[in-house]
């Protein structure tokens, strides 16, 4: 019998698998793709000490580890549905029915998307669909392109693209629309990154002292930012230019921009065409939560953590009883924090199954979180501390109520 | 192209015009929304539609996202074939 299966082989269902197997448990991880790693696959980027977080390496670490350890990675399947049967989990695939008795959901996270006109031009990619294509299948994916959309994962790609000798031309502001959200109003990205560059001065140290500058002036709008950007790795940031339509017959030729004042509001007439034959488009990332919101567990909207959250304890349990999460599920943080997180949740399934692990591992792993976190270069929210607070109190109201009411709550106290 | 052509529904190609009139017709949910036009019922299983569907809403008809999902997940969440579809 299968004492866990964990759909999902990247940072944290991986480091998951293995603390389980490690305690003697029968491991079963299921992903879609033909590699395991997850997104851990496409990352590439220099940490504030110089040294360099390769992705690809920390994936095989972890994928050999599982080898070893007798972890079964089934790939290439895809996980449709999910029932609870008595006790077992049923997880539905396109390989075939399996059934055990916990289920840990490490599912990552997907794209949020910034429709505008064009985008369904051949040539037109997510910022993720980049990464993956030029550092996982190794195809360039064009000669000379340009990004829409401000944030840390857009300026992480950026970087890894012209390190693979991609040219980006410029990274504009996505349009201002029906459809478009925060990620169009300069004001909130510069609050946004600059936020990010007090947190982690030495990842963008170069740019981050400058968007401080530009923070002190922002009651005066963007009047200091000057119109043509400035460079970050060489690369214009035109908080003051949006693109408002992608242009090509059959494939991108092109992108239409238009100047922005300093309220960043369309100059009228002020347009002009940037070529390129490839565009990306950055909108952010939102938890994965499909088949959490299957299972029936419950779920709290925390903007912080990047959307809708199926709601879980810093043990990684849920209030459906063999159920567990871990990564960025639980909220858009970076991979270092999702191992940090598989670790626990492999410890919270090793104690159900065994009754054998140590109060002292448990503190030690959740501390471990807590480090990471506080240490961690890449903040996609600024406020994620706030959002990982409001899901503990939830927890602890849940749980409370729980308690007042007689209903068995979840057992597993260590 | 005029802005309004824009597809936002990849899979069923609906387009933000249609969507607007819709909204601006019904006063409609977004699960209404959905069900109106497809927007969102794809193959895709409205996974990259979702967010720009539940933000047209929450702008227009100024309704706040809440703890609940404003668009019901349900199986099979991914494509299956017709013999898989038996297994459930």
């Amino acid at each position: 019998m299968i004492d866990v299966i964990v759909i999902g082989g990247g940072p944290a269902g991986l480091s998951a698998a293995n603390t389980c197997a490690r305690n003697g448990l029968q491991v079963l991880v299921l992903d879609e793709f033909m590699k395991p790693g997850g997104r851990l696959l496409g990352q590439l980027h220099e940490e504030p000490d110089g040294e360099w977080w390769n992705g690809i390496k920390e994936a095989s670490v972890l994928a050999s580890n599982a080898d070893n350890l007798g972890v079964d990675v089934k790939l290439g399947v895809s996980v449709h549905n999910l029932q609870s049967d008595k006790g077992n989990w049923i997880v539905f695939t396109n390989k075939g029915k399996f059934r055990s008795t916990n289920l840990l959901l490490a599912t990552g996270a997907a794209e949020t998307p910034l429709p505008l006109p064009g985008w369904t031009l051949p040539g037109v990619m997510s910022i993720g669909a980049a990464q993956v294509m030029t550092n996982v299948h190794r195809v360039k994916v064009g000669e000379k392109g340009v990004i829409v959309g401000m944030n840390i994962l857009s300026f992480a790609i950026m970087r890894e693209l012209r390190l693979a000798g991609i040219q980006v031309d410029q990274v504009l502001l996505p349009p201002r629309n029906e459809l478009s959200t925060e990620s169009s109003n300069p004001l909130k990205i510069i609050d946004d990154l600059s936020e990010a560059a007090h947190l982690a001065p030495g990842f963008i140290m170069k740019w981050g002292a400058k968007l401080m500058r530009v923070k002190a002036l922002r009651k005066i709008g963007l009047s200091f930012y000057p119109s043509n950007g400035f460079k970050i790795w060489d690369v214009p940031i035109q908080l003051k230019q949006a693109v408002v339509e992608i242009l090509g017959d059959k494939k991108v030729e092109g992108v239409k921009v238009v100047k922005l004042n300093t309220k960043g509001d369309p100059i009228p007439g002020a347009e002009k065409i940037v070529e390129a034959d490839f565009v990306c488009i950055a909108g952010g990332l939102y938890p994965l939560v499909e088949l959490a919101a299957i299972s029936g567990c419950p779920f709290h909207y925390i903007p912080e953590l990047g959307g809708h959250i199926p709601l879980h304890n810093e043990r990684m349990e849920t209030p459906v009883d063999g159920l567990y999460v871990s990564g960025n599920i639980t909220g858009i943080e970076s991979a270092k924090i999702a191992m940090a997180q598989g670790v626990v949740a492999g410890l919270s399934i090793s104690q159900k199954v065994t009754k054998r692990i140590k109060l002292e591992e448990m503190t030690k792993a959740i501390e471990h979180v807590h480090d990471v976190r506080a240490k961690s270069i890449i903040q996609f929210h600024p406020d994620i501390q706030k959002g990982r607070k409001k899901i503990e109190k939830l927890w602890n109201h849940y749980y409370q109520e729980k308690k007042q009411t007689k209903i068995p709550s979840i057992e597993n106290s260590i | 192209m005029r802005e309004n052509q824009t597809v936002v529904c990849r899979c069923e190609e609906v387009t933000l015009e249609e969507l607007l009139k819709t909204i601006q017709t019904y006063k409609c949910s977004s699960r209404e929304l959905k069900l109106r036009t497809r927007a969102g019922m794809g193959v895709c299983g409205g996974r990259t539609c979702r967010a720009s569907l539940d933000h047209l809403i929450s702008q227009k008809e100024g309704i706040n996202p809440t703890d609940s999902i404003p668009l019901k997940y349900q199986p099979p969440i991914r494509p299956i074939t017709f013999k898989n579809l038996g297994d459930i």
